[in-house]
């Protein structure tokens, strides 16, 4: 799960991490409301508050939104107003957020603060080292994922304790690799335990703050910062599952995650069905090998009943990109007639206007493939996943 | 032989007292699987599918002789349950549950460091011996004794390759589900280890997919070895458009851009045969063994 920037910073400036000052706004008065209550004189920042990174090289799909970015530099008061008018209600597309942008519902402004000196700071778990690792880079601009493919040795990388806070080794190595002079030395220990700390206690996935601003005094400041929490650990913070966005998320995605299934769009035609992110991924480049993509898949994973299994394909009917639906179980937990149970009352409900192919293998198959030939409905059977494609393809290209 | 579990592994079930905890452990009792105990905290002194229920692993562990668990606790308990497992120096634990928060995992791995204590999964379908020994959610009927080892990071992809090695009449000595999550416990390099240290396993089928580098270094670590059995490898991936949010976005910033292409190539530099689908496993091994799909069946 993921917050906007200005909820990141507030969280981040409980663990002592200066932010600049900054208020939200829902409307353009508000936005003006909040920049005199911030200082008498400008500039101030206008940042738009969608869930993505890159709002500033990103543009408004709306002509009215103006040609600049979702992030904007203001002098005066009047401008204010009408900044926020074009953007509030606009929708933003970024480099991270597809070509359907998201839309801006909030804004936050702040004040602008000049620093001599930027860089990013951020903080990931190492999957193959199982350890919390901080990243640290200067990027000029540059995006950081693009300097980890061309020239990952401008990143460095430090492995930090899982129960101590960050030894004063690694932040002299900070310190010297950002070229920072000494007087930055205690903001940056705030910053990075600050991090840390947030990162563990949050159950986070990852903290980006980019950039870290250094002011002339040499104290450092968070000018953006991005939380990304595990969604298996929101249990036990309450008051960070609050602040889902359900604005954010695309609406087939949070029906899906209702049943706890996991759910995810594509730019093909077909809509597969599948129990594990393994299969649905070999499932897609069988398909490719073909010449045909996925519209989406949802992966039912195991324990489910015929109800939901019911649910999660009327979700998949509901996309206008499914020209033909692939069902691929592999029993092992999740029992195969289960599945069968839940095709029959989905289809029966919601009729069968695409071709559908089901391929199960495991536990109680034979149970399932015998509900499926008595429901007498146009179900097409396979008996291995590179057959189950080849017959909907047919069954896809004889319908049209 | 075989690796890791067989008949006279003594097996414990962490929440045998729950529904698929009974449903699976009934039917690996069936299969033969050697099930001492089973336990439920504040269930002990209680009897449960005919085994005795003990509040903690160490009861168990000093009452039936237990030396491998299976888990079947939710994810919320996954780490308290895997510390008794540790504590009791256990040789083996199978975690079946999926969502395991990544902190516990980050601090299962830490216990797990210096303990004799090996850990398969979470998020697998366990280990299984066929005929000898189910610790685990394994369809066990597709299951045949023979000599293909099967390693594999994706659950349900697992089944695919073993209906492979049956198409061709060899069977499996062990089959592994490494686990499908992102923090896992046992790996390639460790696997493979092992069996290439079992007589009975010929071959080996490895199952990789995108994220992290598991599957390099389970490549690199083929390569280095002087004695290789045949390793057929197959890596799920290739339709997965960059940056998708199937993947984790950390793995970009700490490893770089690595594709299923990427690490099938690391496998092919290894010695390793790599196939792009999945249904063509059977082929590899009929070359590997002259086999056919008829003349040698089980």
């Amino acid at each position: 799960m993921n917050i906007h920037e200005y909820q990141a910073k507030k969280i981040l400036n409980r663990y002592g991490i200066t932010i600049p000052k900054g208020g939200i706004a829902y409307t353009p008065n508000e936005a003006k409301r909040v920049a005199s209550k911030i200082s008498f004189r400008g500039p101030w920042m206008l940042k738009a508050q969608i869930q993505s990174g890159a709002r500033n090289r990103g543009y408004f799909l709306e002509e009215k939104a103006g040609k600049k970015g979702g992030i904007r530099q203001i002098k005066s008061r009047r401008e204010i107003v009408r900044n926020a008018e074009q953007m509030l209600g606009a929708t933003l597309v970024t480099l991270q957020t597809g070509p359907k942008g998201k839309q801006v519902s909030r804004i936050y402004v702040e004040a602008f603060n000049k620093v001599k000196k930027i860089f990013y700071a951020g903080l990931v778990v190492d999957r193959m080292k199982s350890a919390v690792t901080l990243l640290i880079a200067e990027t000029k601009d540059q995006d950081i994922s693009d300097i980890a493919v061309s020239t990952p040795e401008q990143i460095l990388k430090i492995e930090l304790p899982l129960n101590d806070g960050v030894e004063p080794k690694q932040i002299q190595q900070v310190l010297e690799f950002v070229g920072l002079s000494p007087r930055s030395a205690k903001s940056l220990e705030t910053l990075i335990n600050g991090m840390h700390q947030a990162f563990l206690d949050y159950d986070a996935t990852m903290i980006e703050i980019n950039p870290v601003g250094v002011l002339a005094n040499g104290a450092l400041i968070a000018l953006d910062a991005k939380i990304s929490f595990d969604d298996n650990a929101l249990y036990r913070h309450k008051d960070i599952k609050v602040l889902q966005d359900d604005y954010e998320a695309d609406d087939r995605e949070l029906q899906a995650a209702k049943y706890k299934f996991g759910y995810s769009e594509f730019d093909g035609s077909i809509g597969c069905i599948v129990n594990g992110d393994g299969l649905a991924m070999a499932v897609m480049d069988v398909l490719r090998a073909k010449g045909y993509g996925a519209a989406c898949y949802l992966n039912v994973k195991g324990g489910v009943d015929k109800d939901k299994i019911a649910s999660g394909i009327k979700i998949i009917m509901t996309n206008p990109r499914v020209e033909g639906i692939l069902i691929n179980i592999l029993g092992g937990f999740l029992r195969c007639n289960l599945v069968a149970e839940g095709i029959v009352a989905a289809a029966s409900e919601v009729g069968l206007n695409v071709p559908l192919v089901v391929h199960f293998e495991g536990t109680n198959k034979d149970d399932a493939k015998d509900i499926l030939i008595h429901s007498k409905l146009p179900i097409i059977i396979a008996d291995e996943m590179d057959e189950a494609a080849d017959k909907l393809i047919k069954a896809i290209e004889e319908s049209d | 032989m075989s690796i890791l579990v067989d008949k006279s592994t003594k097996v414990v079930c962490q929440g045998i007292t729950g529904t698929q905890a009974t449903f699976h452990i009934q039917r690996s009792l069936d299969y033969g699987t050697h099930v001492v105990s089973g336990v439920t905290p504040g269930k002990g002194g209680s009897m449960h599918l005919g085994l005795p229920v003990f509040n903690t692993v160490a009861e168990a562990v000093k009452e039936t002789g237990a030396n491998a668990s299976v888990m079947f606790v939710p994810a919320p308990y996954v780490k308290g349950a895997a510390r008794e497992a540790v504590e009791a120096e256990l040789d083996l634990m199978v975690c079946i549950a999926d969502g395991v928060p990544i902190k516990d995992m980050l601090e299962i791995k830490a216990m797990l460091k210096g303990s004799k204590t090996k850990l398969i999964g979470p998020n697998t379908p366990g280990i299984i011996t066929p005929g000898e020994a189910r610790l685990g959610i394994f369809p066990e009927n597709i299951h045949h004794r023979g000599k293909i080892g099967i390693i594999s990071r994706s659950s349900t992809l697992t089944y695919e390759a073993v209906i492979e090695t049956n198409r061709v009449g060899l069977g499996q000595s062990t089959v592994i589900g490494l686990g499908d999550d992102m923090i896992i416990g046992m790996d390639f390099v460790e696997t493979l280890k092992y069996f290439h240290e079992d007589p009975e396993t010929e071959a080996v089928i490895v199952l990789g997919r995108l994220g992290g580098t598991f599957e390099e270094d389970g490549a690199r670590f083929y390569k280095s070895l002087e004695h290789k059995k045949p390793v057929i490898g197959f890596v799920a991936g290739d339709a997965v458009p960059f940056g998708h949010k199937m993947g984790y976005a950390g793995d970009i910033i700490t490893k770089g851009r690595i594709s299923a292409q990427d690490k099938k190539d690391a496998m092919l530099d290894a010695g390793i045969t790599v196939v792009n689908n999945i249904n063509h496993i059977h082929r590899e091994l009929e070359k590997i063994f002259q086999c056919c799909e008829n003349c040698c069946r089980l």
